[in-house]
């Protein structure tokens, strides 16, 4: 399955030419030559470790003393565990919101972008301010943003001022507030990422297509629902993929911002992996907590390999 | 879409995206007491600098600073070279394997740092590498490597083959097609790719935590994370640093923005 | 050319050697070598003069050897993942020092040097630690580190408010909880109390004093797991829990971090909070930093008018969980006795008292002599008094058995304030939360091998 999907990054074969015997030795010759580095990388800092990790899995590993063989141990403790059960719904709920919303915005942004031509570079550049921005300063910012704090938090500050609020709003105080934060915090950091590749995918729909639908009389919504939006489809699923893994993954904004609470309402996969090995200093637990996400991501890569060969099958 | 629509989206985002630079900002200007007693919220009164002195005079910031700089060209070099001929090999040399090569390069890059930063510590302990900038060195490109390549690859791909095929009729070897012929016309690909890993880079946070305990040798993100002292937050000095962190980054891009857009069209779109 | 016969220097420094050598009293402390280099590793305090005189001190004993010290330091945050890391990586320091439970964590791992006939050098120089302090730096009858402060919490209580409201000054978790309830004034964004069950010493802190001042302990006396399913235990959760109704609290209380409860009552947004000296030397720096007369004034009356009670007691006494330090030496130290040399010179009484007259009251030192030298300094007013009596109260981790690996991971599992955190977030009952406290309690001691 993922083969497939390799080939179809590399896009459809070009057409053959022409190879001379000697040029074919020199080329794997080459080949080999410029994929050692990678190479070396992969074998020696990805999968050894991730061999190591699958190794300290099975153990008992506490910090300052020999690991224990012990088999499936961590896996059961963790399938009954009430708090990685919460762990998995929260990541779950924080990434799907998150990439939703996302999604959603950046279809916005390039729809504002894309109807601008004066000054579109600028805004552009603009709008990619907090993607750019060092995640650990976006969690502090959002969090101060939503301080209850009134000298510090800006949604209480502004509000206690117009006097609309008699007291400050504790946001993160409640699970359901303190996930919204996060999930705001996530939000505004990736969906500028989302809005310049749709508009990049914009451009390369066919500027006919939407004149001859005017000329049949679409309106602007039928223009979008039956033109732009389909021309965006591989885009939209190779960004949403993305964004998809990168967001369960998410240690940083979660950490800074509420260190996976109140209590555990916020913790995911990478806080609670870091807190049990480095606060618990159980690592052979620790580790298996990450693992559980594997299985996961190679659904979720085969998921979306299967629908890029249907459609480059389509074409 | 119509005008007025427009121009309502416009502002919408220029709000959402400004507001919160604008509040960290304001509030590094302020002093302790007026965000204490929130004595003056949209205008700091008075206004001051000592946020900015007591950061660069008290704390360990600067060196943090160039922690965080070195730290991030040496990976953004390592990456872009690594990233650049690995991914020129898959995308132009056809070799058996060439697309597994492609999906593992995907794979790779999907496995969360989350997931090694334990097995890798003592890897990295075993090398010696612990508590120095070399941890970094070493295990950032686990992270901008795979994904560079993947942009490069896709960068690759969209250049006509017809210049590459002349230079290689002419007699020219694979490695001079390359340097010659094929990395000029990818300066567009290659300064994308240079900028994600810096970013990347720069912003990375979990691995200097676990890797790096001498505070000597933090960079920013985490020399962040311990200006928290605990129980006296220096609130303003925190802001002043982020002020201090975001603005070369914010630099960089308001210089080389359309490099980097185009990139993410040539590698996203396609790859 | 060699000379065949010894030059006059030599000899005379020979007989000077010798003759210095018997004229000192023998202290024990082997001499250090020159141009040894040590690594030592202490606490960020929140008040950095403390840091910087603990670092002057070792550059101290640095200059008086000829010898390096380098300086790094861990802060309340990560004192568990820094010695975690070097521990793992086989980068420890040579001294470290080590916070309440870490001493015995470390000796159950084989990480640290038996300081047993060290420690008795030290008791003839600098005096004994009290009785209830101790137990810190012991695992099984040895001794693997020196005592050398106690980080005390204290109960911080607005006296102007108290007394406008004629209300007595509490004594007890009971007495609080009441008056918290005779101040509250939510519609003036005023509250009774500001105590977060959050995952700092402010919150694992309190409710360790909270259950050991009622008498309960996760622990027997022999170290072994004790169920906490007792009736005391429910009137501790409940006091735990009663305090986040009838608005006694700002709203966000669960949420704040560790400076949440300062900046709340030097803000006075709150009447009460536990907190280490650490808010006098705020309050005391305000007064200093003032910009005119009226507002020195301001910060004046406000630092008169805080006080800091000894922390609340219970039925079953007054203890105070609180942090302990200790210095020891690491196994993988290439100069165990230049470590231990540095050690004796910090916990000196000579350099004890110059670092705590830096520290802002933070800083009560457990050893005899120095705390007998550091009277004059705790006299200055009723506020240092009360700092200078915090080994007094001081209850480890663990208590009442000795401290534990096992007893140090549910501190670090976050299990004590999580218990609290479901009924007051996920609404659970008491019943249900101390079930589950206890649960998890077991669970860590059945499989923690130390």
């Amino acid at each position: 399955m993922t083969r497939e999907a390799g080939a179809l990054a590399l896009g459809a074969p070009a057409p053959r030419r022409r190879r001379l015997g000697r040029q074919r030795n020199r080329d794997l010759g080459t080949a080999a030559l410029f994929l050692l580095p990678l190479f070396v990388l992969v074998l020696g800092l990805i999968f050894y470790p991730f061999y190591r990790a699958v190794w300290l899995s099975f153990t008992d590993k506490l910090v300052g003393y020999p690991e224990r063989f012990v088999g499936l141990r961590n896996y059961e403790y963790l399938a009954q565990d009430d708090a990685f059960h919460q762990v998995i719904r929260n990541s779950f709920v924080f990434t799907v919101v998150s990439v939703g919303l996302k999604i959603v915005t950046g279809i916005g942004m390039a729809l504002v972008l894309n109807s601008i031509i004066r000054g579109r570079n600028f805004f552009r550049g603009l709008f990619l301010l907090p993607w750019i921005t060092s995640t650990v300063i976006i969690a502090l910012t959002w969090r101060w943003m939503f301080d209850a704090f009134p000298g510090r938090g800006f949604f209480n500050s502004v509000l206690l001022d117009m006097g609309i609020l008699r007291q400050p709003i504790a946001f993160m105080a409640t699970p359901e507030g303190a996930m919204m934060a996060v999930i705001v915090a996530n939000w505004w950091r990736g969906f500028p990422f989302f809005g310049v590749s749709f508009l990049a995918g914009m451009a390369s729909i066919p500027r006919e297509t939407y004149e001859a639908a005017s000329v049949d009389g679409a309106g602007a919504g039928r223009r979008f629902w039956h033109i732009t939006l389909p021309g965006l489809k591989h885009v939209i699923i190779v960004t949403t993929l993305l964004s998809f893994i990168m967001t369960i993954n998410d240690f940083n904004i979660i950490y800074v911002m509420t260190r996976g609470g109140p209590g555990s309402a916020t913790q995911v996969f990478a806080t609670y992996s870091y807190q049990v090995a480095f606060q618990q200093l159980r690592w052979g637990r620790g580790v298996t907590i990450s693992i559980f996400l594997v299985p996961l991501l190679v659904v979720g890569i085969a998921l979306i390999s299967r629908y890029l060969l249907r459609e480059g099958r389509g074409k | 879409m119509t005008r007025a629509l427009t121009i309502a989206g416009l502002v919408l985002f220029l709000l959402v995206i400004l507001v919160p630079f604008w509040w960290i900002a304001s509030m590094s200007f302020k002093t302790y007491e007026q965000i204490q007693f929130a004595s003056s919220i949209y205008v700091p009164k008075p206004f001051t600098w000592e946020n900015y002195t007591g950061l660069w005079s008290e704390t360990r910031f600067p060196l943090w600073l160039r922690n965080s700089v070195v730290t991030a060209l040496v990976v953004t070099l390592i990456s872009t070279v690594v990233a650049a001929l690995a991914g020129y090999a898959v995308a132009r040399i056809r070799f058996p394997g060439r697309e597994a090569v492609a999906s593992i390069i995907l794979i790779v890059y999907l496995i969360p740092p989350a997931l090694l930063f334990i097995p890798l510590y003592r890897v990295l302990a075993e090398l010696g590498a612990t508590n120095s900038l070399f941890a970094l060195f070493l295990s950032y490109p686990t992270f901008t490597v795979p994904f560079c390549t993947w942009l490069l690859i896709g960068f690759f791909k969209a250049l006509p083959d017809e210049l590459e095929e002349a230079a290689l009729i002419d007699g020219a070897g694979r490695i001079t097609a390359f340097v010659r012929v094929l990395l000029p016309l990818a300066a567009p690909g290659l300064v994308a790719s240079a900028i994600f890993a810096f970013t990347l880079s720069w912003n990375e946070f979990l691995y200097a935590l676990v890797f790096i305990q001498d505070e000597k040798a933090l960079t920013v993100p985490v020399g962040l994370n311990l200006l928290i002292y605990g129980d006296v937050f220096h609130w303003g000095q925190l802001m002043a640093a982020s002020v201090i962190t975001t603005i070369p980054v914010v630099a960089l891009y308001m210089f080389i923005h359309r490099w980097m857009a185009e990139g993410l069209v040539a590698g996203g779109v396609k790859g | 050319m060699p000379s065949r016969h010894l030059s006059r220097r030599t000899v005379l420094a020979g007989a000077l050697g010798a003759s210095a050598a018997l004229a000192l009293p023998r202290l024990g402390f082997p001499a250090v070598k020159k141009g040894t280099s040590l690594r030592l590793w202490i606490l960020k305090t929140y008040v950095e003069p403390t840091n910087k005189a603990i670092e002057a001190s070792a550059q101290r004993w640095a200059q008086k050897h000829g010898a390096a010290v380098t300086v790094e330091y861990f802060t309340f945050e990560d004192m568990q993942t820094k010695y975690v890391a070097a521990i793992e990586s086989k980068s420890t320091p040579d001294v470290g020092q080590l916070e309440t439970s870490a001493p015995s964590r470390f000796a159950g791992m084989g990480q640290l040097l038996d300081l047993t006939s060290f420690s008795k050098q030290i008791e003839s120089q600098a005096g004994k630690a009290p009785a209830n302090v101790a137990p810190v730096t012991m695992m099984d009858g040895k001794v693997y580190s020196i005592p050398w402060y106690v980080m005390g919490a204290f109960w911080y209580v607005w006296r102007d408010v108290f007394e406008k409201a004629k209300v007595k000054l509490p004594s007890t978790f009971a007495e609080a909880r009441e008056a918290a309830q005779a101040l509250t004034r939510p519609k003036d964004n005023f509250y009774g109390m500001g105590q977060s069950w959050n995952r700092t010493a402010d919150g694992y802190g309190v409710m360790q004093s909270l259950m050991y001042s009622y008498g309960v302990g996760w622990a027997g006396k022999d170290g072994k797991y004790k169920s906490i399913k007792t009736p005391q235990m429910q009137t501790v959760m409940k006091w735990a829990t009663d305090i986040y109704t009838n608005q006694l609290q700002p709203a966000d209380t669960l949420t704040w971090t560790g400076s949440g409860n300062n900046e709340n009552f030097i803000a006075k947004n709150v009447a009460q909070t536990s907190n280490g000296p650490s808010i006098t030397f705020a309050m005391e720096n305000a007064v200093a930093k003032a910009t005119d007369a009226k507002d020195k004034k301001m910060k004046e009356d406000a630092l008169a008018n805080h006080v800091a009670l000894p922390h609340l007691g219970g039925p079953d006494g007054r203890r105070m969980q609180a942090i302990a330090m200790s210095m020891g030496v690491f196994k993988g130290s290439k100069d165990p006795e230049a470590a231990m040399s540095l050690i004796a010179h910090l916990v000196s009484p000579e350099e004890t008292v110059m670092v705590m007259k830096d520290s802002y009251g933070q800083f009560a030192p457990v050893l005899e002599k120095a705390k007998t030298a550091s009277k004059d300094y705790f006299n200055k007013n009723e506020n240092y008094r009360t700092f200078g009596r915090a080994a007094e109260w001081f209850a480890p981790t663990g208590w009442p058995g000795p401290v534990t690996a096992a007893a140090a991971e549910v501190q670090a599992s976050n299990v004590l304030t999580d218990a609290p955190a479901k009924v007051i977030v996920d609404k659970w009952s008491v019943d249900q939360a101390i079930e589950w406290e206890d649960k998890k309690i077991k669970e860590i001691y059945d499989t923690l091998r130390a």
